[in-house]
């Protein structure tokens, strides 16, 4: 009879957890209708792409000297370098070179290891395309330079979450001239430079004065 | 008790008094509230939707619908519009009557069912003697619709999804109907008007929610799986069954399921506002703010005056009801098949049956308070 009693006591402490549980996740759903939407309204908005942003590759023909090392350090071997030798000037030259972006993972090795910088990361992202077969991009395509969405009249380009200033959540409707959180990268490196200039023209006097 | 507001009875007084005899003028009304009714269900799918899709987007923190219409309140009329130009395709080896009646017979009962629901004394279709009752037999047959459209869909998703659906609408037929039984007996009358009347006397003190809070919940759960709203949309559960007995439907056939569960869930949460949220009383009762302001309870402008503030607070509650299914929907995670019959049979069945029981003793205690 206590066993039995004891089971009603547990069963109805748990419901009564269970329910308690509930009114907890439904005060979270509650409380998430009071924020603000993130919502980017895509065509008509769009995020500015941060300054090391992986987009599709930049490549410029006349800087590339066909070493290959593009392909060496690719994961999947994917830039397509078609070169020859030329007898004369002892020196290869480039006919074609392709990168698939169907197959690349954008992880910007290439980029990385290129010894003459012919290649480089641009901040387009919209790719999309009908044929898969588009996406294998040739020495012309691959030369293009994207549209840049802070130039582009039929968007607002709207700043990314660490580019706010501080305290700020929402992109939409910011003043004009706000700067992001903490100091600028070229501010920074101005200041460094000012006073490396300071040290040594003190270290010139200083040696003139001797 | 006052008896508010009869239009039907001033209508059938105005046709005789211009020279059609009583029972044409009789005739004449019967089809104009049963339209109203249509009008007032069909808009409140378009409001239903409207509200899921804004509620579900501040949940979490989107827009949601923005462009069609204001606020996006047309986007169901479009994708209403949409489904009504789609093919409507029978799927092979389908049985073609079966396919298509299923959904009608899904939809049918549920429209039929606004015939008992009330928004004033007199604003009613039909005030039935098993008021209640009809709504219980009626939600009874939207399980053998699905189970038709599951079956005869040659689709083993479809029939999985059609046997859950009816497993699911049998169970808990039995604690909603016990639910109900136990606010039967404290109003003494299966009328839906009766139900309201017997909770009006003491404003918000005497609603049924306070005296049946554990009928309450189990009303609330029971009328969640019914309309299989989530926690409870396994028949429909995308990940394990595509889209259970909807699966091979497309077009205005689809369209009439989406429009039978919304109507669902409206109805469902208005008659979970007449059970135990008062159905159209206010939370201060009518007569006490007229005996304050010293006006008579019968005065012409006081009765217009009530009868659209009752009209206003079903709504009200039933919307209140509404959306609180819509923020269950985001909080509470889906339950399997055997978590959902468990609930059903191992806990609402006796739970519901022991409140019947405490009902019918504490009637027999307090008589005064508990209807005797």
């Amino acid at each position: 009879m206590l066993n039995f009693l004891k089971q009603v006591g547990d069963y109805a402490k748990e419901t009564a957890q269970a329910a308690k549980f509930i009114g907890q996740g439904l005060s979270v759903t509650f409380d998430h209708m009071k924020r603000r939407p993130v919502t980017v309204q895509y065509p008509y908005e769009k995020v500015i792409p941060s300054e090391r942003y992986r987009g599709r590759i930049h490549f410029e023909f006349d800087k590339c000297i066909a070493c290959e090392v593009c392909v060496r350090v690719c994961p999947i071997n994917l830039p397509v370098v078609d070169w020859e030798f030329n007898r004369e000037t002892k020196k290869k030259t480039l006919n074609h070179y392709s990168i698939d972006f169907g197959v690349c993972i954008f992880c910007g090795n290439c980029v990385e290891y290129c010894p003459t910088n012919c290649l480089s990361m641009t901040e387009e992202y919209e790719l999309a395309s009908y044929d898969r077969h588009n996406l294998n991009y040739d020495n012309v395509a691959l030369g293009r330079l994207p549209y840049k969405v802070t130039e582009d009249p039929m968007v607002t380009p709207m700043r990314e979450f660490a580019y706010l200033p501080k305290g700020v959540m929402d992109p939409h409707d910011l003043p004009k001239g706000t700067q992001r959180a903490g100091r600028l990268p070229k501010d920074i490196l101005a200041e460094i430079n000012a006073e490396t200039a300071k040290k040594e023209t003190a270290e010139a006097t200083s040696e003139n004065s001797q | 008790m006052t008896p508010g507001i009869d239009l039907q009875g001033t209508f059938v007084r105005a046709l005789t008094d211009l020279g059609l005899p009583a029972g044409a003028a009789k005739t004449v009304w019967i089809p104009l509230p049963m339209v109203l009714m249509l009008i007032v269900a069909t808009v409140s799918i378009f409001i239903c939707v409207w509200l899921e899709r804004k509620i579900s987007a501040a949940a979490q923190q989107r827009i949601g619908p923005e462009y069609v219409g204001p606020l996006g309140a047309l986007q169901a009329v479009a994708d209403g519009i949409k489904l009504i130009f789609k093919a409507d395709i029978t799927p092979a080896k389908a049985d073609p009557w079966l396919f298509v009646i299923g959904p009608s017979i899904v939809v049918i009962p549920v429209f039929l069912s606004f015939l008992i629901v009330p928004f004033g004394q007199n604003l009613v279709i039909t005030d039935l003697g098993i008021g209640i009752f009809l709504w219980i037999a009626l939600s009874s047959i939207a399980p053998i619709g699905l189970l038709m459209a599951g079956y005869s869909s040659n689709n083993k998703y479809s029939l999985l999804g059609g046997l859950r659906a009816a497993a699911q609408s049998i169970s808990y037929e039995i604690p909603l109907a016990l639910a109900v039984l136990a606010v039967v007996m404290m109003s003494n009358g299966l009328s839906t008007i009766d139900i309201v009347n017997q909770q009006s006397d003491y404003g918000i003190l005497g609603w049924n929610i306070w005296r049946q809070p554990v009928g309450f919940v189990i009303f609330w759960i029971s009328a969640l799986a019914e309309c299989e709203r989530l926690p409870f949309d396994l028949p429909e559960a995308e990940e394990e069954l595509v889209a259970g007995y909807q699966t091979e439907y497309t077009g205005m056939k689809f369209g009439l399921f989406y429009v039978g569960s919304y109507v669902n869930l409206m109805l469902s949460a208005l008659i979970v506002s007449v059970l135990y949220l008062g159905g159209w009383s206010f939370p201060i009762p009518v007569k006490a703010i007229t005996g304050l302001l010293g006006i008579s309870e019968t005065a012409p402008v006081v009765q217009i005056i009530a009868a659209s503030l009752g009209i206003v607070m079903t709504m009200l509650k039933a919307y209140l009801l509404v959306f609180l299914t819509i923020l269950l929907r985001w909080t509470v995670p889906r339950v399997r098949i055997d978590q959902l019959l468990d609930l059903g049979w191992k806990f609402l069945l006796p739970v519901s049956l022991v409140n019947l029981l405490v009902t019918a003793g504490l009637k027999l205690v307090f008589p005064v308070a508990f209807g005797g």
